[in-house]
C-alpha cells in the first residue's frame, strides 16, 4: 500500500506520504485506542442500573444530564448522572461512604450506600468482570 | 485493511447476541449486600433457588447477630454474668468449634473472641461513629485475654472459662454462608452460580462458555484494580480498611482489631486471599485475609502460610501493591501503572 519504500533517493518528491499512507497512520491510531480501551478495560460505560433493596429501580443512559431522587429505608439518596458519569450527590447516612466514592464512569464499577440500601452498577457493552469483590 | 474491517467489526457484533439466560438478585444481609447470579437456568427456577438462600443467609444473620437480640447474643450475655451453661443450636456449636481451630492456626491472629474489644471501638452498630478511645478499657480488655479456647461445649450447652469472652462471628458468618450455600446450590441441581456476600465470592461451574470473573476492588477508588477467574469450587475474600471504618484527628480506625494490642490494624489498606476448592473454601476466604492483615510486613508470608494461603495480594497504606507469586499468574491488572508498580517477591 505504501510506495516509501519504491525508492532510496531522498530527493523523490513521491517520498510525501499520500492519502493511503495517512489512511493506515489514522487507523492505526484508532486502532491502538481501541485495542488500549479493549485490553486494558477502560471501557466507558454506556447505561447505569440503580437498585434499591432488592429491586431495580430503573436502567438508565449515562449520556444525560438528570438529577434522581431515590427513596430508602432512612431517607433520599440523590443521585447526579452527568454525561458519562454517576455519582452519589447527597445520602441521608451518617458516613456518607456512597458520597466520597465520587464520580463513577467505566464499565463494571460499582457504589452502594448500605444504610439507605442503594447500589449503582455501571454496565457496558462487555462487561469486565460478573461480581466485584471488595 | 479488509481482513482488519472484519476483525473490528466481529468485535463490535459481540455486542448483539441475544440476552444470556443470566438471573441476578440483590438484597441487604449480614450488614452488607448478598449478590446472587445464577446463569443457565429458567428465571422462575433461578428466582424459587436465590430466594431459598436469601432466606438461609437472613435466618442466619439474625441468630448471629453481634448486638441485637439473638441465639450468639444470648450466649455472649450468659458469658459474661458467670459459668451457667446455656444450651445452643447444633449447627452452632459446630461453627464455633470450627471457629476455634481456625483461631489455634492463627494463633491467635484471628480472635472471634474480641467482641468486647469491637463493641469498645463503636462498631457494634448499624450506623457508628468516631469514638473516643477509652485507652483504659482497652488495655483491660486486651489483658482479660479472652480466647475461643475458653469456651467449653459439653452435651450441647455452652459455657465460657473467662467472662470477658464474646463472640463475634463478623470474620467468619459470611464466609461460612457462602459454604452453606454452595452445598444448597449444587443439593437443588444448579450447574453454575456466582454468590457474592459483601465481597466474599464463590465460584459454582461457569458463565457459559468462560469461567466466572471477578474484579477486585480498589481500596481508594471507585474502581476494580485487577480481575480474575473464579474457577468453580474457588472462593475470594478480601479485608479493607475501606469498608468499615472512622477517621478521628485525620487517622484511620479500621474495624480489623489486632487481638494482641487491641487496637484497629494500620499499615494495610487491603488483603485478598484466593481459596481453591475444599469443604470449607468459603470460610478460609472470610477468616485467612485477616492474620495476614493485622501481620508486620516481615511476618506477612509467615501468616500466609501459617494459615494455608498460597494466593493473596497486599496494598499497603503506601499504595504499595504485593503480590505472592501464585496469585500473580492469576491476576490480570487493569491500570498498566499498577501492573508496573507491583512487588512479586513474598514467600
Amino acid at each position: 500500500m505504501s510506495r516509501l519504500t519504491y525508492s532510496s533517493n531522498t530527493s523523490n518528491p513521491r517520498l510525501k506520504p499520500l492519502l493511503g499512507d495517512w489512511l493506515v497512520i489514522i487507523i492505526s491510531i484508532f486502532a491502538v485506542i481501541f485495542m488500549f480501551q479493549q485490553f486494558w478495560s477502560f471501557e466507558h460505560a454506556s447505561q447505569l442500573r440503580i437498585r434499591q433493596g432488592n429491586k431495580i429501580i430503573g436502567t438508565y443512559d449515562l449520556n444525560q444530564t438528570r438529577e434522581l431522587h431515590i427513596k430508602g429505608p432512612i431517607g433520599e439518596s440523590i443521585i447526579i448522572i452527568n454525561q458519562g458519569k454517576v455519582r452519589f450527590k447527597q445520602s441521608p447516612c451518617h458516613n456518607q461512604y456512597c458520597v466520597h466514592q465520587g464520580w463513577l464512569s467505566h464499565a463494571g464499577e460499582v457504589a452502594i450506600c448500605l444504610p439507605n440500601q442503594v447500589s449503582l452498577q455501571l454496565l457496558g457493552a462487555k462487561n469486565t468482570y460478573d461480581s466485584l469483590n471488595y | 485493511m479488509r481482513l482488519f474491517f472484519i476483525f473490528t467489526l466481529s468485535f463490535l457484533l459481540t455486542a448483539c447476541v441475544k440476552p444470556e439466560p443470566l438471573y441476578n438478585t440483590q438484597s441487604y444481609i449480614f450488614g452488607t449486600l448478598v449478590d446472587i447470579t445464577i446463569y443457565g437456568e429458567p428465571e422462575p427456577r433461578a428466582q424459587e433457588v436465590s430466594n431459598q438462600i436469601i432466606h438461609d443467609f437472613q435466618d442466619l444473620h439474625n441468630r448471629l447477630h453481634a448486638w441485637r437480640p439473638s441465639e450468639l447474643k444470648t450466649l455472649n450475655d450468659e458469658f459474661s454474668r458467670g459459668n451457667s451453661p446455656v444450651t445452643i443450636a447444633p449447627d452452632i456449636a459446630v461453627m464455633l468449634s470450627d471457629a476455634t481451630k481456625l483461631s489455634i492456626q492463627s494463633k491467635g491472629a484471628f480472635n472471634p473472641a474480641i467482641g468486647g474489644l469491637i463493641e469498645a471501638w463503636g462498631f457494634h452498630h448499624d450506623e457508628f461513629h468516631s469514638i473516643k478511645i477509652d485507652e483504659t478499657k482497652i488495655k483491660n480488655l486486651v489483658h482479660a485475654n479472652p480466647q475461643m479456647t475458653d469456651i467449653v461445649i459439653k452435651d450441647g450447652k455452652v459455657s465460657s472459662n473467662n467472662p470477658a469472652v464474646q463472640v463475634d462471628l463478623g470474620g467468619y458468618a459470611k464466609g461460612y454462608a457462602l459454604d452453606i450455600a454452595l452445598v444448597s446450590l449444587r443439593k437443588q441441581g444448579i450447574k453454575n452460580a456466582l454468590v457474592n456476600i459483601g465481597g466474599n465470592i464463590i465460584a459454582l461451574g461457569k458463565h457459559g462458555e468462560k469461567p466466572w470473573r471477578v474484579g477486585i476492588q480498589h481500596p481508594r477508588k471507585p474502581s476494580a484494580i485487577a480481575t480474575l477467574d473464579l474457577e468453580s469450587g474457588w472462593a475470594i475474600g478480601t479485608s479493607g480498611d475501606y469498608q468499615r471504618f472512622f477517621e478521628l484527628n485525620g487517622k484511620r480506625y479500621c474495624h480489623i482489631i489486632d487481638p494482641a494490642t487491641g487496637y484497629p490494624a494500620q499499615g494495610v489498606q487491603a488483603v485478598t486471599v484466593l481459596i481453591p476448592p475444599q469443604i470449607n473454601a468459603g470460610t478460609l476466604s472470610d477468616v485467612t485475609s485477616k492474620p495476614i492483615f493485622i501481620a508486620k510486613p516481615e511476618t506477612r508470608a509467615e501468616a500466609a502460610k501459617t494459615m494455608g494461603v498460597e494466593y493473596y495480594l497486599v496494598i499497603e497504606s503506601n499504595n504499595k501493591v504485593l503480590v505472592s507469586p501464585a496469585m500473580a499468574k492469576r491476576l490480570t491488572w487493569l491500570d498498566p501503572l499498577t501492573a508496573k508498580n507491583v512487588t512479586s517477591n513474598l514467600q
